[in-house]
């Protein structure tokens, strides 16, 4: 009986869980679908019917198990790898962010001049009889008055206005003026209609009781996919790079411009282009040194401090103790405090050997920094692992070898060190994969910099290829996604192969079944 | 004695070489943090005087809101530890005891997308947050709910591939009696896998909440208001540049921060070090 109970509650509060994640994930769709997001709406509904499927039926018990995980790693791992391959596709960065159709909209709505008189209208704000926006505009000069609303201008006969000291009418037939509570609820409407005035011009609202007199003078003809000029007569073109440009002056854009699909040209830039190439291909040196250095000195301090421990000896628990303090650290903190250390004036560093370097503005003292704070980070890992593994290998074979007459260096080059690889080489490949894409280290750090060594890039000496992708996508000048997101791609492929071939070794495959 | 001397010494001197350089930064930590001036100037490596003041100041002023970023990072990567457990020991069980078609091509999709660190498609998950927070306010790009989300999806892989490993080592002889006593899949996961595995996803669960807590690019991608920092983002904006003057807060902040961290790995080193070793090294 209770039992049974016990299984029914369980059942209502799966469906009452069901229920709720669909009702949410319900409402994303339909509000994603509203904005035109129609990738997000569609991974949503498929999402939600897999919900459904999963949990309402019998149709896949490991589905069951599966899909919470699926989802969230393909939403936000498998998707925005897929986003990045797409996005290098495009010609995509500042000036180059929006679609198309909104890029056309921006500058139509910026192809607009004053008249060349500079004219303008006092005005008073309010409705038609039929609730549309109007404005009643005086020209005190000229003694001309109208109203005018989006679609129609109405001139007005003075005679029958209430008009003012300064020449402004007040009032006008079937004109309702709006409260500035009113105003303030149209605001976003107030400042982009455009009220009617003749054939090529119309009027905007400039403050809450002037508007001046303008003219389009770029024009976009949808037939012919063509932006003209009516004041130069200069004509816009599509040059296929996400920007309307000049026909007969290739670098006049018109701004903004649209993200276009450029196909691999971001990927052939990485080498033909010498201002991306000569940078990248440093960079790229550089990645391949320090995580190199990285993983070489880690690994050997480690097994150094390993071996010197593998014995009984007093005090060993309290070194392994202090040992294992580095990594135990949030490496965050580790890494910002290594900054301050390395300071030329202040720094700990300079103090204790009475120095006075400037390790942050040389290229060779700063990479140096970085490889000391890297291994101060990462030698405990290697000596946790290295005498993890020292202690599997069995005492009797160094001590047949011993007997043999070998000497100890013998017995480390030739039974030691190749029993310890063949434990320890997929974590090196491993740990050579995980500095390769060290971000923190080289940002908190040194921010990548110094940043004057490699001729005038964004790209600093101690800059690795993935804080140099960062700076592409994310540094206060040009942002470049789709070229970061290409060079993205390649470290995704790099990465990929380093690692199959650190899995293969450790023959983790095998154990597929 | 003299064999002592011979076989000992030098390894106590190497052991106190390397501990020396360990020591050093965090020697030097303390020694900032309980200084009365609160600047990066080491005058003395011997303190003189000890006070309260950097400590002091972290909870008074109103220029470091120390508690919000701390209860942040705390709530942040609590939420993750146990989110990413719950949702990444379904799939690791399903991994390692179901049979099903594809599981191979699945376990290989997992070992692929989970060495992909989520700082490699960065742009595209701000581009992708921009878009959701366009339609969804709430949950898009710098919101805590969305970089709740993101990291979600990024702890399921490492996770899944660490729990699926631990699972592994669980003999599968219980669930089998299980099973021939009629139990289902899902019985079997709740009544015999939960329990047994417990210990086990605790330790996960640490490993991800040290994880978040080390996070660093996408809580600052995230969270650009100054009170809903993270720890290591508000640490890092309040010492960029100038480590001379707000060194001496910093270094009582990432006193506090660490302790507890340091304390729950040392007394949990056995199960933590046998679960990195497992195949992923910490960040």
């Amino acid at each position: 009986m209770e039992k049974l109970f016990h299984r029914k509650v369980t059942v209502a509060v799966k469906y009452i869980v069901v229920a709720l994640v669909s009702a949410i994930l319900l409402m994303l769709i339909m509000s994603s679908f509203a904005k035109r997001e129609y990738a997000i709406s569609g991974f949503l509904s498929i999402a939600l019917c897999a919900i459904a499927i999963t949990y309402l039926t019998n149709y896949s018990i490991p589905m069951k198990f599966f899909l919470p995980g699926m989802f969230f790693l393909f939403a936000f791992v498998v998707g925005p790898i897929l986003y990045t391959i797409a996005m290098s596709g495009f010609h995509y960065q500042t000036g180059n962010y929006i679609s198309k159709p909104e890029a056309i909209t921006q500058i139509i709505s910026g192809g607009v001049r004053p008249d060349s008189a500079q004219t303008t209208f006092d005005i008073i704000i309010g409705e038609d009889p039929a609730k549309n926006l109007e404005i009643l505009a005086s020209d005190p000069g000229n003694k001309k008055y109208f109203l005018s609303t989006k679609a129609t201008k109405t001139d007005l006969d003075p005679a029958g206005l209430t008009i003012d000291g300064n020449g402004d009418a007040t009032t006008a037939p079937g004109f309702q003026a709006l409260t500035p509570t009113e105003q303030a609820a149209q605001d976003k409407a107030l400042g982009t209609t455009r009220f009617a005035y003749s054939s090529d011009f119309f009027i905007t609202i400039e403050g809450g009781n002037v508007a001046s007199l303008k003219v389009q003078t770029l024009k976009y003809d949808s037939g012919t996919d063509i932006i003209t000029n009516a004041l130069t007569g200069s004509v816009y073109k599509d040059n296929g790079l996400g920007n309307f440009a000049n026909v007969k002056n290739k670098s006049d854009f018109l701004q903004p411009g649209w993200r276009a699909p450029v196909w691999f040209s971001n990927y052939t830039k990485l080498f033909t282009d010498p201002q991306i190439r000569k940078p990248l291909v440093q960079v790229f040196i550089w990645t391949v040194v320090f995580a190199t250095l990285t993983v070489l000195t880690q690994f050997a301090l480690g097994l150094l401090i390993a071996m010197v421990l593998n014995r009984k000896l007093h005090g060993r628990r309290i070194y392994r103790s202090i040992i294992i303090l580095p990594y135990a650290m949030p490496s965050i903190m580790s890494i910002l405090i290594w900054g301050g250390m390395f300071d030329t004036e202040f720094g700990a560093i300079n103090h204790l050997f009475g120095t006075h370097v400037h390790w942050f503005q040389s290229a060779l003292y700063a990479r140096m920094a970085v490889i000391i704070v890297n291994l101060w980070l990462g030698f405990p890992y290697f000596y946790l692992i290295c005498s993890g593994a020292l202690q599997a290998i069995p005492a009797e074979l160094s001590e047949a070898a011993a007997i043999d007459g070998a000497s100890n260096r013998q017995i480390f080059r030739k039974i030691t060190l190749p029993l310890l690889l063949q434990v320890v080489s997929p974590l090196l490949v491993a740990s050579f994969a995980f500095n390769f894409n060290n971000f923190n280290i080289i940002y908190l750090l040194t921010g990548g910099g110094p940043s004057n060594t490699l001729g005038g890039a964004v790209a600093g000496s101690t800059d690795i290829l993935i804080s140099y992708t960062y700076k592409i996508a994310f540094s206060a000048g040009t942002q470049n996604l789709g070229l970061a997101s290409a060079i993205s791609v390649v470290i995704f492929f790099i990465i990929a192969s380093i690692s199959l071939y650190g899995i293969r070794r450790s023959k983790v495959l095998d154990s597929f079944k | 004695m003299k064999k002592w001397i011979k076989e000992d010494l030098w390894r106590h001197a190497i052991a106190l070489v390397i501990c020396f350089f360990v020591l050093f930064p965090i020697y030097l930590v303390f020694l900032s943090a309980l200084s009365p001036t609160g600047s990066l100037q080491v005058t003395s490596f011997i303190p003189k005087t000890i006070s309260f003041r950097n400590f002091h100041l972290l909870f008074t002023s109103p220029a470091i809101p120390y508690l919000d970023w701390m209860k942040n990072s705390i709530v942040i990567a609590g939420v993750i530890a146990v989110l990413s457990v719950v949702i990444g020991a379904a799939s690791a069980f399903a991994f390692s005891r179901l049979r099903f078609k594809g599981k191979k091509q699945g376990l290989q999709l997992l070992l692929l997308v989970q060495m992909f660190p989520a700082i490699l498609s960065l742009s595209a998950i701000y581009v992708i947050m921009e878009r959701v927070y366009s339609f969804a306010p709430r949950i898009g790009l710098g919101t805590e709910p969305g970089l709740l989300l993101v990291y979600l999806g990024g702890a399921m892989g490492v996770n899944i591939w660490l729990l699926k490993g631990f699972v592994d080592s669980i003999p599968v002889e219980l669930d089998e009696a299980a099973k021939v006593d009629g139990a289902s899949a899902v019985q079997t996961y709740w009544l015999i896998f939960v329990p047994l595995a417990a210990p086990v996803l605790a330790v996960v669960s640490l490993l991800s909440f040290i994880g978040t807590f080390n996070e660093f690019i996408l809580a600052r991608l995230f969270l650009v208001d100054q009170h809903s920092r993270t720890i290591a983002v508000g640490l890092q904006g309040f010492i960029s540049g100038q480590y001379a003057n707000n060194w001496g807060p910093f270094a009582a902040g990432s006193i506090i921060a660490s302790v507890p961290l340091v304390a729950i790995f040392l007394s949990l080193q056995r199960y933590i070090i046998s679960g990195l070793t497992a195949g992923s090294v910490k960040g």
